[in-house]
């Protein structure tokens, strides 16, 4: 079973102080390797709150915790909070000034078995 | 008569001077006054990842971190210098004189969410204001894809929601009324839930039409027709409005900025109405204002071996994908960039400046430590509204200042 989606990123300020206290912390994995699901996607990929999942495109794939939306319904709608492992998923062309807005990044998202994305696999991905 | 000893912090373009540090003598930082939570994590790294100077993941000295530098700088024919948006002016004027030296491509994080916005403002054509005038005027403050609740902390309570100004004097219990346009219920949202209007990703212009419409008396083809026509009332209604315009709706509306600058105009006919840029970094409203005054343009500057900027100048995508050195100041690409051009920078010989460790850092071939612009240096800088602001060091530190290493890294080429 897998959903399509539109990822949102934004900021977040308690990843802000994970972030300034080590990028290889737990605090800042928790906080990042992490999507917000609607609660109606959540319950059609059979994943409970804090389960794991794939979130892929053609650009990558990552494993991060799932958590169920508290906003309105906002089905096929997900967000992150912005950063490497949002990046992963990202084209170039939101970099390019000028060109059609692409807010949003189109993903997959499955159920997964797999362990969490690490920090140290990213930075390999960057080096690859 | 107690004197109070203020600090300014660098953690957000809010560059907030009323910080205390009761126990500073003792190194803590711990009961600190009017420190947000995003300025007391800004701080507290003051004490963890510290940078080392390295070359090709090898300790060095900082002195052949240097040379090292120079030498990469000088053989490069396609160098880039990117960043710049945590460095004070001075750092800043003394890095743009090296790329006019070395022939640089120079940008920063602006060249693709709020550049366009910024070139508009700085050039005269959207209208804008300081805080202060936010504070003291403003009855009608719109985020607009912003959410200064995670963002600025301290913007609501300084300057646009919460305090009471010269005119404003029952503030946000009668006076003020926040607009929130976001796609989620961001922690701002949550402020004004009554008028939070929900746009879905890429539906900013036609919320901008709608807006239009309502202005021209039209039935709005988007959203609750009911609450766009409210909003109108409240446009309407409005003495001294302000739209601070985030990334998410920069990022939106990136090619109908046109449209936007056409709403800010009719508004103007209605009312008085300015805008006020959310820059992320603490000073890279600076580096827009500086590059603006030296060339003409806020982004994707290249620098010809006259020292003067050329006509035209590749994209941030093309500059790094044939970059053969790039000198990474006052920022963290590799962080905050898209996979494909986070590798391209990973691909080339990076020169990172860098207080602490950071994943550019991670792939660089040379590390030169510096001191936290701010923190540990002082300087100037511009606020996100384009006020000077001047600031002592809090703490002193041993490390070098940005502008002195690129001075040094100027002397050695």
């Amino acid at each position: 079973m897998a959903v399509d989606v539109k990822v949102v990123t934004y900021r977040d300020i308690f990843q802000y102080g994970a972030e300034k206290m080590g990028l290889h912390s737990e605090e800042y994995l928790k906080l990042s390797a992490s999507i917000i699901l609607d609660k109606q996607d959540m319950a059609r990929l059979g994943v409970a709150e804090g389960g794991k999942v794939t979130v892929e495109n053609e650009l990558n794939r990552i494993v991060v915790n799932a958590t169920a939306s508290a906003d309105k319904p906002h089905p096929g709608l997900a967000f992150m909070i912005k950063s490497p492992w949002s990046n992963q998923l990202e084209g170039d062309e939101s970099c390019l000034p000028g060109v059609a807005g692409v807010r949003g990044i189109r993903a997959k998202v499955s159920p997964s078995t797999e362990g969490i994305t690490q920090m140290d696999e990213i930075l390999q991905r960057l080096r690859a | 008569m107690t004197e109070f000893n203020y600090k300014t912090c660098t953690g957000c373009s809010l560059i907030c001077e009323d910080i205390l540090f009761p126990d500073a003598v003792s190194g803590s930082f711990s009961h600190a006054k009017n420190l947000c939570r995003k300025g007391q994590a800004h701080y507290k790294a003051l004490f963890s990842e510290r940078a080392e100077p390295l070359v090709e993941g090898s300790e060095v000295s900082l002195d052949q971190a240097i040379e090292k530098a120079a030498e990469i700088l000088r053989k490069a024919r396609a160098p880039v210098i990117y960043g710049w948006s945590n460095c004070t002016l001075e750092a800043q004027e003394a890095g743009l004189a090296l790329a006019a030296k070395i022939g640089a491509f120079v940008d920063d994080p602006s060249s693709y969410c709020e550049g366009q916005l910024m070139e508009r403002i700085l050039s005269g054509k959207i209208p804008s204001c300081t805080l202060d005038d936010v504070r003291n005027f403003a009855d009608t403050t719109i985020f607009w894809g912003s959410d200064p609740s995670s963002t600025q902390p301290r913007h609501l309570s300084r300057f646009s929601y919460f305090p009471r100004g010269e005119k404003r004097q029952k503030s946000y219990e009668e006076e003020r009324t926040c607009i929130v346009v976001d796609v989620r219920e961001s922690p701002t949202a949550k402020l004004c839930p009554n008028t939070t209007y929900r746009v879905m990703p890429g539906e900013d212009l036609q919320f901008l039409e709608a807006v239009l419409a309502v202005l021209e008396g039209k039935i709005p083809r988007f959203g609750d027709k009911k609450k766009m026509i409210e909003l109108g009332s409240i446009i309407k209604k409005t003495e001294y409005g302000v739209i601070f315009p985030g990334p998410a709706m920069l990022d939106s509306l990136r090619d109908q900025m046109d449209r936007f600058e056409e709403l800010v105009r009719r508004l103007n006919e209605v009312t008085t109405f300015k805008v006020v840029p959310m820059t992320g970094q603490y000073n890279s409203r600076g580096f827009s204002q500086l590059l603006f005054d030296r060339t003409g343009r806020v982004k994707g500057v290249r620098f010809a071996a006259s020292g003067e900027a050329a006509a035209e100048a590749p994209s941030l995508v093309e500059a790094v994908k044939g970059a053969d050195g790039i000198l990474v100041l006052g920022s963290d690409p590799l962080l905050d960039l898209p996979i494909g051009l986070a590798r391209a920078f990973a691909a080339a010989p990076i020169i990172a400046i860098d207080p602490r460790l950071s994943l550019t850092a991670d792939v660089a071939r040379v590390v030169i430590p510096s001191a936290i612009s701010g923190l540990e240096t002082g300087g100037t800088a511009l606020r996100t509204d384009g006020v000077k602001v001047t600031f002592e060091p809090s703490i002193k530190s041993d490390h070098l200042a940005d502008e002195q290493i690129l001075t040094r890294i100027m002397e050695e080429i």
